[in-house]
């Protein structure tokens, strides 16, 4: 193989993209020919650096946001007005589908698609308001890093005092926290930032005082991790991936 | 588009949201421009969801991303040209720390940001997909409908652009 021939294909040798044997007739010249080996070892270093320095960007949160309310039927936007008739559509499909299965299979099967639905619904509850939060100047009522700002705030305002750990040595800074409202009654909303993921924690009284397992579970591309411990029910959400949630769920959980 | 189709459409290609968005970046410089073509696409393709079958779904979104930037490009082309944001700018500034290695790190990611900013977009879009994407030179003929042999000779003219742009004597005559 001449050396003209050998930099035309350095590039595809390197990215692993010719046939076995035009790789292996590569890899001969190579070895003896000094000029192309260091060609390619150049080849490396910058593709290295490329891969180091190029930015690797993350789409926003309202983007997602914006896509996730095109989509259906979320609840994201505000008044749109389709938005009605469809939750209501769906509320009736629903319906249906719980008074089939009840029919098919009786009481017992009955009780387990309520339970189902009442934890379907709070899982729409939490996303949705995580959604609506992301929205411009819906975040916070309360937007401060110090925990100590942010803890009091709530007095007076929920029916319990949320835990709000200072995370930012860990890796998740506190922003601030709000007043949300789901299920019918005020929730403590408390929010932390990673890059550029925001988590919402919601928390109430879990008055059942059973001790639940973690449970996570996935709803239009936001991941949920729900707890329940200590007579507090809460919920984490976020586009983070599931792995870095666990992670913060596992800090807050500690640090509480 | 029913519940559970949706949550398919999420799953196979919203995962992917990152990659279209990095990519919508790099061809528009723009970060407005580039939110505005990811949503469109995202429509796009879940509108056409049905004929996926299957397949690279990541190559299927930014093909869609693609065609979507050029023909903003085009349109773009007959109105008053907007001043693009600085490359420069739009390379991430966290924090406040300025510890040497930061501040050098940063000038580092500045320079290669810009070198690849300066690049023609045909020669850009396949630097994207190989050095950020890591895809395959077939996967990446997918995404911008030429031939595997048209990705071999442009990824190879990009990089050497790159070298000469990236070499110690042209960041001294900048």
């Amino acid at each position: 193989m001449t050396c003209a021939i050998a930099t035309e294909r350095l590039d595809a040798y390197r990215d692993r993209e010719l046939e076995d044997d035009e790789a292996e007739q590569l890899r001969r010249h190579v070895d003896q020919c000094a000029e192309c080996a260091s060609r390619l070892a150049e080849l490396a270093r910058q593709s290295t650096r490329l891969r180091d320095a190029l930015v690797r960007y993350s789409a926003p949160d309202t983007l997602r946001a914006r896509i996730r309310s095109a989509l259906g039927p979320a609840d994201a936007a505000p008044p749109v007005r389709p938005a009605v008739p469809r939750r209501q559509a769906e509320w009736m499909r629903l319906a249906a589908a719980v008074l089939v299965t009840a029919i098919v299979s009786g009481g017992g099967a009955y009780l387990a698609a309520r339970q189902e639905l009442t934890a379907r619904s709070t899982t729409d509850a939490v996303v949705s308001a995580h959604v609506r939060s992301l929205m411009p100047g819906h975040l916070t009522d309360v937007a401060s890093t110090e925990h100590h700002s942010v803890k009091p705030w709530f007095n007076g305002r929920v029916d319990l005092s949320p835990g709000v750990p200072d995370l930012a040595a860990s890796g998740f800074p506190l922003v601030g926290g709000r007043l949300d409202y789901i299920g019918g009654r005020p929730v403590a909303a408390v929010v932390y930032a990673r890059r550029q993921h925001l988590i919402n924690v919601f928390s109430w009284p879990d008055g059942s005082g059973r001790l639940t397992p973690t449970v996570t579970r996935t709803e239009r591309g936001y991941h949920i991790i729900r707890w329940s411990a200590a007579g507090v029910e809460t919920w984490a959400v976020s586009d983070l991936n599931p792995a870095e949630l666990r992670q913060f769920t596992a800090a807050f959980a500690a640090g509480r | 588009m029913s519940a559970v189709d949706i949550d398919r459409f999420e799953r196979i290609v919203l995962v992917h949201l990152d990659s279209a968005y990095t990519l919508a970046r790099y061809l528009l410089h723009d970060e407005h421009d580039a939110q505005d073509v990811v949503q469109d696409a995202a429509l796009r393709a879940m509108r056409h969801f049905d004929g996926f079958r299957g397949g690279d779904a990541r190559a299927w979104l930014l093909t869609i991303v693609r065609n979507c930037c050029y023909s903003l490009r085009r349109k773009q082309r007959g109105q008053p040209r907007t001043v693009g944001l600085d490359e420069a700018d739009a390379v991430a500034t966290a924090d406040t720390d300025s510890a040497d290695a930061e501040v050098l790190r940063r000038t580092e990611q500045a320079l290669v940001q810009r070198a690849v900013a300066s690049l023609p977009a045909e020669f850009r879009e396949v630097i994207v997909l190989r050095e950020i994407e890591a895809m395959s030179y077939a996967e990446i003929a997918t995404v911008t409908g030429v031939p595997v042999g048209t990705v071999m000779s442009r990824l190879s003219r990009a990089r050497n652009r790159l070298a000469t742009l990236l070499a110690p004597a042209a960041r001294e005559a900048s």
